[in-house]
């Protein structure tokens, strides 16, 4: 008899197909040239353009990184598509009932009809479909309070000062290889502001889309909390299956000025491949976030499942005295998925907190890592943290590792950190069985149980939607 | 970058004449060596550990000399003691005239039977380049040999001196192989101290057979300006128990690479570690503890006090093989830090293949907890003798289990004086 513990997924992905609209794009290849036509075809400021090419030039000088626990074979940076905009059939869209309804359609089958959006009170969907906004929703009612919720395209148009002074100012584009080519080439992304004082009245959120075959996505998002404002951000994450790599190399940047917070929450599940690992998504972003002002607060939370190989780090920069840092991870791999994930923690001013929690969740031949640095510097008086990293491994195949890097220089800092590794006990389905609940049930309550540090963060429909989502990815490969 | 070979401390060391024994051995090594360039902090075996000081320092070979040891002698290790200065065996200040029937405690020089085992374990092959550089050049070293069922009462000494003449700073490549047969019980102290400005580069290799049973005590007091680099590669076999114990108190820099495989089923590993540091002292320990196979347990606890400008580094990997099944393994690593400039980095790593397996690390950093600090001043104690109570109760759980009196002993009281706790040497 297998055993539940024993039998492998071999669930299809679910949103794998191929919206047919046509898209205007450049060649495929990176050089100044492609630069200069991304930025031209934007109608980008001239110092958005020296931005870009500053990056492109800095990123010819640096090298792919290696030192993540992933192997892949490395994406020929020459085969890319670095600009592809779905063709507008009018020049701009008023209502729902001029958007193309071959993209409405995708949204449908991705189980976020724009109908179903618009009903679901108080979330607004900014939809980036391949790199070009194409609609927002609740715009004007959140501008009536002053937020700004566009794309980061119209943001440039509209409020260039904002993004000058902003952008580049979390991640620098040196800061590493990926984010100094996103900087050269990114389309677009999402920009919020909420000003001084407000508190968004609802959580915004952004689906992303991968889908023309071949375009790597390099979306750009920044959020700006001024004093005493606050936003809950939601990023969900699907995309159709395809047999090539696709790249992703997003950047996000956050702002807190004083009193501030921002909670982003993402729900990651892009193709991760076959059983084979053939195909996937390459998910290589560099998100962080900037505690700048006094009691600030950055909450991090993410459910990773998507992906062939995902190397990410949301990290918060704690400079603001007694700022706050959290992040909330649920990472699962399965077959043949890479994830090298976790968080940066910079304490750089007085009384700084920060919390970490991590689950990893590997199955089948999956590597799954948690890779961390908590780093007090010699100014944090009174720095704590606590950092928490829970592995499940289900499977002989599979591996959790776990690189927690702390360092201390200050001495009235409290650092602690825990991991554990841990399987599904034959006893402890043996115990549900006896009580008559099926094997399947069993495993989705214990995996539920073993995230439930993480779900409790995710604002509601994110919680439900995730814990459907850990039940799909693992179906049949538990047992 | 500098190949290895180029920097003025291994040009040195390298212009030596390559001894002819062992010679399979010393080629393989040099093979290495060639290959690899002097160790920098971008790499990340070496990230926290700048070894700037010890690059730019030339070293010459020591001498034999006269040592002065009679406050390192333990009267329990009366008949069982070797003894090398500067390298070199020191026959004069040596006694083995204690040693069970069948028990082998000599130089490696001597010991013929110990050619084979050499680089078994610290395989010449492996990137560091310290263990390689010992075994292209070393000349001599201990040889510790318990035969079948023997169990050995007395402890087992072994002591590096090491002493600067002139104003040249020296080198030595001590050596130490331990092989304890089936069933086979011992104490091993093995113990480095010196004066003035050398370097002590040394490697370690400890084979314990099926149901073999050793503790080992590692000592580090070596002086101030020294530098001291050791190897440890042990080999735990079926039902195998394995207690080693670092203790580092000395060196201006140190670092400690003990590697232990747990090689058949049923080893048992326990690893522990404590870093004593002051002043601008640096003190490294890289461990690896490999299960390769199921059902061994292996438990790790890693202590740090910090304080001056010291730095303490601890990086401690736990691998688990694919197939490892029902491995229990579990580490700790605590630091305390005592100054505002002093520093702790801590990296604490799980690699793990095998489903079945209680695996589990934790590490905290911090100071002395404020409420111990109050519940010992309301029983009328001040607070700096509060302080040096509690930084010496944090390092003396570590020493408590130390098997041999005497030695036990010495280490409370030089643990004492270092944390300015010696008005408490009653407790002791």
């Amino acid at each position: 008899m297998s055993s539940p513990l024993e039998q492998v997924t071999s669930q299809e992905y679910k949103y794998g197909f191929v919206t047919d609209i046509e898209s205007e794009s450049a060649p495929p290849g990176l050089s100044e040239a492609t630069i200069r036509m991304i930025s031209a075809k934007k109608g980008e400021p001239e110092w958005l353009l020296e931005y870009r090419l500053k990056a492109y030039r800095h990123w010819l000088t640096m090298v792919e990184p290696e030192w993540a626990h992933v192997t892949y074979q490395k994406p020929d940076f020459q085969k890319i598509v670095y600009y592809s905009a779905p063709k507008p059939k009018e020049a701009k869209y008023q209502s729902l009932d001029e958007v193309d309804p071959e993209l409405l359609r995708t949204f449908e089958k991705l189980g976020v009809p724009m109908d179903e959006r618009k009903a679901l009170a108080g979330v607004a969907v900014d939809v980036v479909f391949d790199s070009v906004s194409v609609t927002t929703t609740y715009k004007e009612r959140l501008g009536e309070i002053g937020i700004i919720f566009c794309s980061l395209s119209e943001a440039v148009r509209e409020h260039p000062e904002l993004v000058k002074k902003y952008l580049g100012s979390v991640v620098p584009f040196a800061d590493n290889f990926y984010a100094a080519l996103n900087s050269a080439v990114f389309t677009d992304g999402s920009f919020v502001f909420i000003p001084k004082g407000v508190t968004c009245p609802m959580d915004l959120s952004t689906y992303f889309r991968i889908n023309n075959k071949e375009s790597g996505q390099f979306e750009r998002t920044l959020i700006v909390a001024e004093e005493g404002a606050s936003v809950s951000y939601l990023e969900g994450c699907t995309a159709p299956q395809f047999d090539t790599n696709q790249l992703h190399a997003a950047v996000v940047e956050l702002v807190t000025l004083d009193d501030a917070s921002i909670k982003y929450s993402t729900v990651q599940n892009w193709y991760a491949g076959d059983k084979d690992g053939k195909g996937g998504i390459f998910n290589f972003v560099t998100k962080r976030g900037l505690c700048k002002g006094r009691n600030s607060k950055i909450s991090w939370t993410q459910v990773e499942t998507g992906s062939a190989i995902t190397w990410k780090y949301p990290s918060c920069i704690l400079l603001g005295e007694n700022s706050i840092g959290e992040f909330y991870s649920v990472a699962l791999t399965n077959h043949k998925q890479q994830a090298d994930t976790g968080t940066k923690m910079i304490h750089i001013g007085r009384n700084t907190k920060s919390t970490i929690i991590s689950k990893g969740i590997s199955a089948g031949d999956s590597s799954n890592s948690y890779r961390g640095l908590v780093k007090v510097q010699p100014k944090a008086e009174g720095a704590r943290n606590f950092s928490q990293c829970d592995s499940m491994l289900i499977g002989q195949k599979c591996s959790a590792n776990t690189f927690p890097y702390i360092e201390v220089q200050n001495m009235s800092a409290k650092v602690e950190h825990e991991a554990t590794t841990s399987k599904i006990g034959e006893e402890q389905l043996f115990y549900f069985q006896q009580r008559g609940i099926p094997a399947e049930d069993a495993i989705s309550m214990i995996i539920n149980g073993f995230c439930k540090d993480v779900f409790r963060e995710l604002p509601m429909e994110f919680a439900v939607e995730a814990t459907k989502l850990l039940s799909l990815k693992l179906e049949g490969s538990v047992g | 970058m500098a190949s290895l070979t180029e920097t003025s401390l291994l040009s040195d060391l390298l212009a030596e004449p390559r001894p002819s024994t062992w010679a399979t051995l010393r080629q393989a090594a040099e093979t290495s060596l060639q290959a690899q360039a002097f160790p920098t902090s971008r790499e990340e075996d070496w990230k926290y550990t700048d070894l700037k000081a010890l690059r730019d320092t030339s070293f010459r070979p020591g001498k034999l000399e006269d040592a002065n040891i009679s406050e390192y002698i333990l009267p329990e290790a009366r008949g069982t003691r070797l003894v090398f200065v500067n390298g070199h065996f020191a026959p004069h200040l040596s006694n083995t005239s204690a040693l069970a029937p069948g028990v082998r405690m000599l130089t490696l020089a001597c010991a013929s039977e110990a050619a084979a085992g050499l680089g078994s374990l610290a395989r010449p092959e492996t990137s560091d380049p310290f263990a390689n550089l010992n075994h292209a050049r070393f000349t001599d070293g201990a040889y510790l040999f318990v035969p079948k069922n023997v169990r050995v009462e007395a402890p087992l000494h072994v002591l590096f001196v090491s002493q600067q003449k002139g104003s040249d700073a020296t080198y030595s490549l001590p050596r130490v192989h331990v092989v304890l047969e089936r069933g086979a019980q011992a104490q091993l102290v093995e113990e480095y101290l010196g004066q003035g400005h050398y370097f002590t580069n040394a490697v370690v290799e400890v084979h314990l057979h099926e149901g073999a049973t050793l503790s080992h005590e590692r000592v580090q007091r070596e002086s101030k300006e020294a530098f001291h680099i050791t190897s440890l590669a042990a080999r735990v076999d079926r039902n195998a128990r394995y207690v080693c114990r670092t203790l580092s108190l000395g060196a201006r820099l140190s670092r400690q690479t003990p590697k232990v495989r747990m090689a058949e089923e049923g080893a048992e590993l326990e690893l522990n570690g404590l870093a004593l540091l002051d002043q601008d002292q640096v003190a490294d320990t890289h461990s690896l503890i490999d299960h390769t196979v199921p059902h061994c347990s292996s438990r790790q606890l890693h202590k740090t006090i910090v304080d001056g400008q010291s730095r303490g580094i601890f990086n401690g990997k736990i691998f688990v093989h694919p197939g490892a099944q029902q491995t229990d393994a579990q580490q700790q690593a605590r630091s305390l830090l005592l100054s505002e400039s002093a520093r702790v980095d801590a990296k604490p790593e799980l690699e793990i293949f095998a489903d079945d397996v209680k695996c589990a690390h934790g590490a905290a950093i911090g100071q002395l907890d404020p409420e111990e600090l109050f519940y010992l001043q309301s029983r009328g104690l001040n607070l700096k003798t509060a302080r040096n109570l509690l930084t010496y109760g944090f390092a003396a759980e570590l020493l408590a289990a130390i098997p041999v009196p005497s030695l036990r002993r010495q280490l409370r009281r030089a643990v004492m004086a270092r944390t300015n706790a010696s008005d408490l040497e009653a407790l002791a």
